[in-house]
């Protein structure tokens, strides 16, 4: 079962990611720094017609009112890393478990495809591999070395970037210290032009996601799930001009 | 397994061989060296970063690449570099997939069965450069030479240049889709009317509390994107002094439209009107704290606001309030984009948009109006300018006469950016020779005899003073941050190499062996100055260091402010916005614009941009038409049902997309599809360019492309093609329920 | 047991004249080695029509196998699934199975703890179908992995990775249910075959009689093998009531535990186990009806068998409509968005059709098996259950596809549309249960005929003074 991971044992970290939905321009940068990073396929007009695309953040768009009174609101999202997330207890493998730094773990090459976790989140935020990825020549050269290629049949989802935040902690633990709070920032918070995208350890009282999850603005997706997402938004503002 | 074998070798054999700085391209030679020996910086697993310039846009944000082993992995912003500080846009995170694109040319090639043939036979560079030689060299007249280049980089600007101007051929004419789109011609233009300096605005958005954009979009594609959004987000939740707001003036509410605050549907072209209200509301109710009123009233004498508000459609009381907002604010702005130049009153426009930063004195003021540093030193200042559409024209027309010897492209995509009712495929069969810098097949390198591929961006030298600028002097540096993959050739040394050869004047014009020494050269005049964020002791340092820094910037902050010309003393001219095609006959007026992922096609090759959604209609791999739910309603057409839009001049067949936020009488379509050329990735998603829609008439005032000027039809064809949408068209609009 | 004497006067009221007692008299007329040779004798009937027919099945079961090869090579892509209807026609085919599989046990242990006799002629017919259909059935769990070659990291064993199965995920239940259930009705039915495969080796020779003589383990028909018998047949019957319970509850839960609108119910567990017995039982009837048809078994199935099962199929129906209704109303009445909004498609929008052939398929049956006449008649008691089993099947399929095709966040709702590769797969396995049926028919005694003749020992017509009494016998 996942472990409780927000009760504050000494030490202990709760990666999150704060959303500024004031900030998002909805310009999916994130959505291609992410495909750049964690070798996501490509899978052409007709699979992602059908719902087959496999990006691991997308922004909703919602639109508001009627003509001419319109507006549009984007909401990126990505998987929220539940504390008590739905999608862990069902994998008849562990392909998804829990792990001590508050993340949603997926071990690709544990997973045997029975997409048991895919019906089981809420947010919908998990993909899947239909078919063999395809990296025509020398599109291949790009692939990040520090991602697996997942083949046909395997489940697959935002991460956090947790190559991006091993590689961090264990430089830093060369160097004798703890990573700094905002060294950590998986490629969609790094290239977010906005800042609208921060990440950090929400059980450091003194990390700004820590602060800005006590913002009046700051909400979670779908709280009466009970999933204690690790997403945290901050509500857009708005101005009567 | 064998395949894993070879990869391994290939491995030892580019670690062997790389040292991505220093070496100048012309010594290329494979060298197999075993691990022994490694290249001093680069361990195997670890990464090795180089800061170069991301060229996916004019903007010239910098960028730091991660590499291993030879292969470049990451794009990311260059956190030092002062214009986009550490963030970068979509398509510069797609840029690995320019290097690494497996439409690449890999020679010079020559088109051997003819142009069009696509049969292609490669040559050795000696050869290839040979036969560039002999072009030029036996041109009866240099004035028969012509050159057609897109927004180039400064260095290969200022080489083409020289070159140009010391055959005796005249300057190079510059066009590109993307300029035209984001109105960098008329922009050019409205800095010199405004500002007596053909320098663009920078407008510091950061400090804003209170920001007007009229057809803007400055988040996604306009000018400088990338430093646009970082300043939002500052503007937004970052400034001290509260959340500053945004009303966007539009036709159509873009993405950037839905993140402001309020959205304005101004009819198409009537923005100026919009802005001249405002104004003349301003002087005349003396709102606001900046006593400017007696000072601006002549710019606003001969409008009346009830005319203004009828023509655009906007009610006389929502001018009133943003009037009041817009004055009352501490420091307002208004910002004329891109969309109001296609239109053909858009220089009309543009003034009165501008006029009112004048109006509430927000002239070289902090939140306002400053005006991009050029390059520090005399030696860099030379930058490419779009040339005025006429000059197009002419060029078309000079081809069609046969003037035109010998066409040369670089950087431009014409047959595809060019409306087609322009000419120019027709044109280019005139012309006896045409070569082409390209490093991909694209609709216009077809019809070249020669292509003489250019290294994409991440294998390429060279320099950029950003333009618009920012807070400081900046210029951003690009070095390769892998070595060339294939056996293609920088531009700028094929440049000097055809220099060497032809002799004479051209080889006294650029006497450098090598774009690197090239490059150092140009950039030597910075070394030694004190404002710059590094220091080095000796110049090869400086060169080290601009190395690894990604070019040059001041330390501090330098902001220019303009001076203001006589404009101020005049009324503001007053343009009505025309349309081509009769309104009887083509009810609905035609918005083009550059997809936030594509711009103005470029990105169609990239399948990383291709499947990204857009942001308003979460459509990828796709074209569309976007019609207002009432304009559907009355068409009988719902989502995905496939219309024909039809202009006086072309017609083609697109899906639709109901979307709220667009005025009944106005239908947009994104520019990017409909290559037919190109490579894989732009040539699998069918549709037409919709330039081939465009009526060839042009802004007279700022004599550029008046892109949204044309009028459509629209008619069912009972047809549906599903679009590839990210969104549930189910769920549409049931979100309340969630 | 007593003959009816020639001798016996035929007056109006006389056991002899009455029909029940004619029909009783009917079968005691029969000799024992004449049972036997009525059961074994379609075995043997081998015609044309049996092997076009197996034929036929034969190649649903290849053209399947290779569609199943063409899934696993190209991967799921070639199935219509696709976010967020992550699960679709396979799930609900192996739904649709293991509830099939409940009518068996339904009919086997149940009936045999309640004593009713009129189960005899048709257990070994029903665990049969419970047998194949979790064969069926358990090919799915595997037909629907990405990674189906790694489909043995869901077997608990001893591995150098220390990685154990998580038996929190109701997956792994499936597992062990399913599987605990198919070897326990595998057992069942081989247990109540042993006698029979005695008999049968005795009255048959060639590469039969190898078989049966292997099958028959020896079994010679004495007091001890028999009380063995009875009490092993006792346990099992009492033991695989909490299996046949908890398996369809165990899959009801692949649903019910997660936080999916429509599945997050607590009512799954029992609506899917009557569920299970109502298609189940109508499975059975209309099998039954067939091969009664095809091996000319009419004096073994008649008519009060069909009308008892019919009786059973009508409750369970009427359950089935308690629990659905049960199951709606809150869900109705509780008005939760998304909810409201699934049963607004199920009731009026583009699922309504199904929702309607569900609903017509399950609750018409139930009131034309009121009339007895709809019961003993076989053609129409064919119809009406295979109706059932059109309207279990869509109820199924609305349940999981219906559904995924909803869920808490608008933006990602979806559709669904199969492709040739489900389709195919799903035809093989009715085509592979079919075909396994036929053979079984043909290999093994359809009838349990020691069953039989037990059932008849029990009731008898004694005469006590002129009357002729129906007396029954405890057996066991």
């Amino acid at each position: 079962m996942a472990k409780d991971a927000n009760q504050s044992v000494e030490g202990s970290i709760r990666w999150a990611l704060v959303v500024d939905l004031d900030r998002c321009t909805g310009c999916q940068a994130c959505v291609v720094a992410c495909h750049a990073e964690n070798n996501m396929q490509i899978v052409g007009e007709k699979e992602a017609a059908y719902g087959r695309w496999t990006h691991w953040i997308i922004i909703h768009r919602y639109w508001e009112g009627e003509y001419p009174n319109v507006k549009a609101r984007f909401m990126p999202v990505m998987c929220q890393q539940c504390t008590e997330a739905p999608c862990e207890p069902v994998c008849p493998v562990f392909a998804t478990y829990h792990n001590e730094e508050g993340l949603n773990a997926q071990i690709y090459n544990r997973c045997i495809g029975t997409r048991f976790c895919g019906n089981a989140c809420p947010y919908k935020v998990r993909v899947y591999n239909w078919f063999r990825p395809e990296f025509p020549e020398p599109l291949a050269e790009q692939l990040n070395p520090d991602v697996s290629i997942r083949t046909r049949g395997i489940i697959e989802k935002c991460t956090f970037c947790i190559q991006r935040i091993r590689r961090t902690e264990i430089d830093a633990r060369a160097e004798g210290r703890s990573p700094a709070d905002g060294e950590i920032q998986p490629a969609c918070v790094q290239t977010c032009p906005t800042s609208a995208l921060l990440f950090g350890d929400l059980n450091d009282p003194d990390s700004r996601v820590s602060q800005l999850a006590h913002s009046h603005r700051s909400f979670r997706l779908l709280p009466e799930l009970g999933t204690d997402p690790g997403v945290i938004y901050l509500k857009g503002g708005e101005v009567n001009v | 397994m064998s395949k894993k074998l070879t990869r391994r070798d290939f491995i030892k054999i580019t670690a062997g061989a790389t040292v991505a700085t220093g070496l100048a391209p012309a010594a290329r030679r494979v060298v197999i060296e075993p691990f022994v020996d490694p290249p001093e910086e680069t361990l195997p697993g670890q990464a090795t970063w180089y800061a170069s310039t991301c060229r996916q846009c004019p903007a010239g944000c910098g960028i730091v690449v991660r590499t291993i082993n030879g292969r470049a992995k990451k794009i990311e912003g260059n956190p030092l570099h002062p214009l986009n500080q550490g963030k970068l846009c979509a398509r510069g995170q797609a840029g690995l997939q320019v290097l690494y694109n497996p439409d690449r040319l890999r020679n010079a090639v020559r088109q051997s069965g003819g142009r069009g043939s696509r049969k292609y036979e490669p040559l050795y560079w000696t050869e290839a450069l040979d036969l560039l030689k002999e072009k030029v060299a036996s041109l009866s007249h240099p004035g028969r030479l012509a050159f057609l280049g897109g927004l180039m980089p400064d260095h290969v600007y200022q080489l083409t240049d020289r070159l140009l101007a010391a055959l005796g051929a005249a300057p190079a004419v510059i066009y590109d889709l993307h300029s035209t789109l984001e109105g960098r011609g008329p922009a050019q233009q409205l800095s010199q009317a405004f500002f007596g300096t053909g320098d663009l605005p920078v407008y510091d958005l950061a400090q804003s509390d209170a920001v007007f954009s009229f057809g803007a979009n400055l988040f996604e594609t306009w000018m400088s994107p990338v430093a646009q959004s970082v300043a939002f987000g500052s503007m937004r939740q970052g400034a001290l002094s509260g959340r500053g707001f945004i009303v966007q003036f539009e036709p159509r509410l873009s993405a950037t439209g839905a993140s402001a605050d309020e959205w304005v549907p101004v009819r198409p072209g009537a923005e100026g009107f919009v802005a001249l209200a405002i104004g003349r509301i301003i002087v005349e109710e003396r709102l606001g704290h900046v006593g400017s009123h007696r000072d601006h009233a002549v710019l606003y004498q001969n409008v009346d606001v009830g005319e203004m508000s009828a023509a655009s459609e906007v009610p006389v009381d929502t001018l009133r309030r943003l009037a009041k907002a817009f004055a009352d604010a501490d420091r307002a702005m208004a910002i004329p984009g891109g969309y109001l130049a296609g239109q053909q009153n858009g220089f009309a426009s543009m003034l009165a948009v501008q006029a009112l930063n004048l109006v509430v004195a927000q002239i070289g003021r902090q939140g306002g109006v400053f005006l991009s540093t050029p390059a520090p030193t005399v030696a860099l200042r030379n930058k490419p300018r779009v040339n005025p559409f006429s000059d197009v024209l002419n060029l078309i027309n000079r081809m069609n006469a046969g003037e035109v010897d010998l066409l040369i492209i670089h950087g431009t995509n014409p047959v595809y950016e060019l409306p087609a009712a322009t000419g120019f495929a027709e044109a280019i069969t005139r012309v006896p020779y045409v070569i082409s810098f390209s490093p991909f097949v694209d609709e216009t390198a077809v019809w070249a005899d020669l292509i003489l591929p250019d290294h994409t961006y991440l294998e390429s030298w060279g320099y950029q003073v950003p333009s618009p600028g920012t807070d400081r002097p900046v210029i951003s540096g690009q070095q390769p941050v892998v070595r060339p993959l294939y056996d293609t050739r920088s531009t700028a040394q094929v440049l000097i190499d055809l220099a060497a050869r032809l002799g004479g004047s051209a080889a006294e014009a650029i006497p450098w062996a090598g774009e690197e020494t090239y490059l150092q050269e140009m950039i030597t005049g910075l070394y030694g100055s004190s404002l710059g964020a590094f220091d080095a002791r000796t110049s090869a340092g400086f060169w080290t260091l601009w190395r690894q820094y990604g070019g040059w910037w001041s330390e501090k902050e330098i902001r220019r402010e303009p001076e203001i010309t006589d404009i101020v003393q005049k009324p503001l001219p007053m343009s009505a916005p025309q349309y081509f095609g009769d309104p009887e006959e083509y009810p609905f007026h035609l918005h083009l614009y550059s997809s936030i992922a594509l711009t103005d096609g470029r990105g169609a090759n990239q399948p990383w941009l291709q499947e990204t959604p857009d942001p308003m209609t979460t459509v990828q791999w796709g074209m569309w038409v976007e019609l207002n739910p009432q304009t559907a309603e009355s068409l009988g057409v719902g989502d995905d049902d496939i219309v024909l839009v039809e202009s006086p001049y072309s017609a083609l067949e697109v899906s639709v997309v109901i979307y709220p936020g667009i005025r009944p009488d106005v239908v947009a379509i994104p520019i990017g599809q409909g290559h037919q050329d190109y490579g894989r990735f732009a040539q699998a998603v069918t549709g037409s360019n919709p330039l081939g829609l465009l009526a060839p008439v042009t802004d007279p005032d700022a004599d550029s492309l008046a892109w949204g000027a044309t009028r459509v039809r629209l008619l069912p064809t009972g047809r549906k093609k599903k679009l590839a949408r990210l969104e549930s068209l189910d769920g549409q609009g049931r979100e309340s329920i969630g | 047991m007593s003959e009816a004497s020639p001798n016996q006067p035929k007056h109006a009221n006389h056991p002899d004249q009455m029909p029940e007692f004619e029909e009783r008299l009917l079968l005691a007329e029969r000799k024992d080695w004449e049972i036997n040779e009525a059961v074994l004798q379609p075995m043997f009937k081998t015609g044309r029509g049996f092997w076009i027919l197996v034929a036929i099945l034969g190649a649903i079961v290849l053209w399947g196998l290779y569609a199943w090869g063409y899934l696993i090579y190209w991967g799921m892509g070639t199935s219509g699934k696709n976010r967020p209807v992550y699960w679709a026609l396979f799930i609900t085919t192996f739904v649709f199975w293991v509830g099939i599989s409940h009518a068996g046990t339904m009919i086997s242990a149940v009936l045999r703890l309640l004593k009713a006799d009129w189960r005899r002629p048709i257990t070994r017919g029903a665990e049969a179908m419970t047998a194949f259909a979790l064969l069926m059935a358990g090919l799915y769990p595997l037909i629907h992995l990405g990674r189906v070659w790694k489909f043995y990291w869901m077997i608990p064993y001893p591995n150098n990775r220390f990685m154990w199965p998580n038996f929190q995920s109701p997956l792994m239940w499936d597992l062990v249910a399913i599987f605990t259930y198919l070897i326990g009705s595998s057992l069942y039915l081989y247990l109540a075959l042993i006698p029979d495969m005695a008999m049968a080796r005795d009255y048959t020779d060639g590469w039969r009689f190898k078989l049966y003589r292997v099958l028959a383990l020896g079994w010679r028909g004495t007091e001890a093998e028999w009380h063995k018998l009875h009490r092993a047949l006792g346990i099992f019957s009492v033991a695989i009531i909490p299996i046949f319970l908890s398996v369809h509850s165990i899959v009801s839960w692949d649903f019910a535990v997660t936080v999916q609108p429509r599945w997050h119910s607590t009512i799954f567990a029992p609506y899917f186990v009557i569920g299970a017995v109502y298609s189940g039982l109508s499975a059975l009837a209309s099998i039954l009806i067939i091969v009664r048809r095809s091996m000319r078994l009419q004096e073994f199935l008649r008519s009060e068998h069909f009308d008892s099962l019919g009786k059973l199929v009508l409750v369970a129906g009427m359950a089935w409509v308690y629990f659905w209704f049960a199951g709606f109303i809150v869900e109705w009445y509780g008005n939760e968005p998304i909810v409201r909004e699934l049963i607004h498609e199920e009731v009026s929008g583009r699922l309504a059709p199904f929702f309607y052939l569900q609903m017509s398929a399950n609750v018409i049956p139930i009131i034309l098996l009121v009339f007895k006449r709809i019961r003993t008649t076989p053609v129409l008691l064919l119809g009406t259950t295979l109706l059932v089993n059109v309207g279990m099947f869509t109820e199924r399929a609305l349940i999981v596809i219906g559904s995924l095709q909803r869920n808490d966040l608008p933006f990602n709702w979806g559709s669904y549309r199969p492709t040739w590769v489900e389709i195919s797969i799903v035809a093989m396995t009715f085509a592979g249960f079919a075909l396994l049926y036929t053979l079984f028919s043909r290999i093994i005694p359809f009838v349990p005929v020691w069953e039989i003749k037990e059932g008849r020992l029990r009731y008898t017509l004694r005469r006590i003074g002129r009357l002729l009494v129906p007396t029954a016998a405890e057996m066991e």
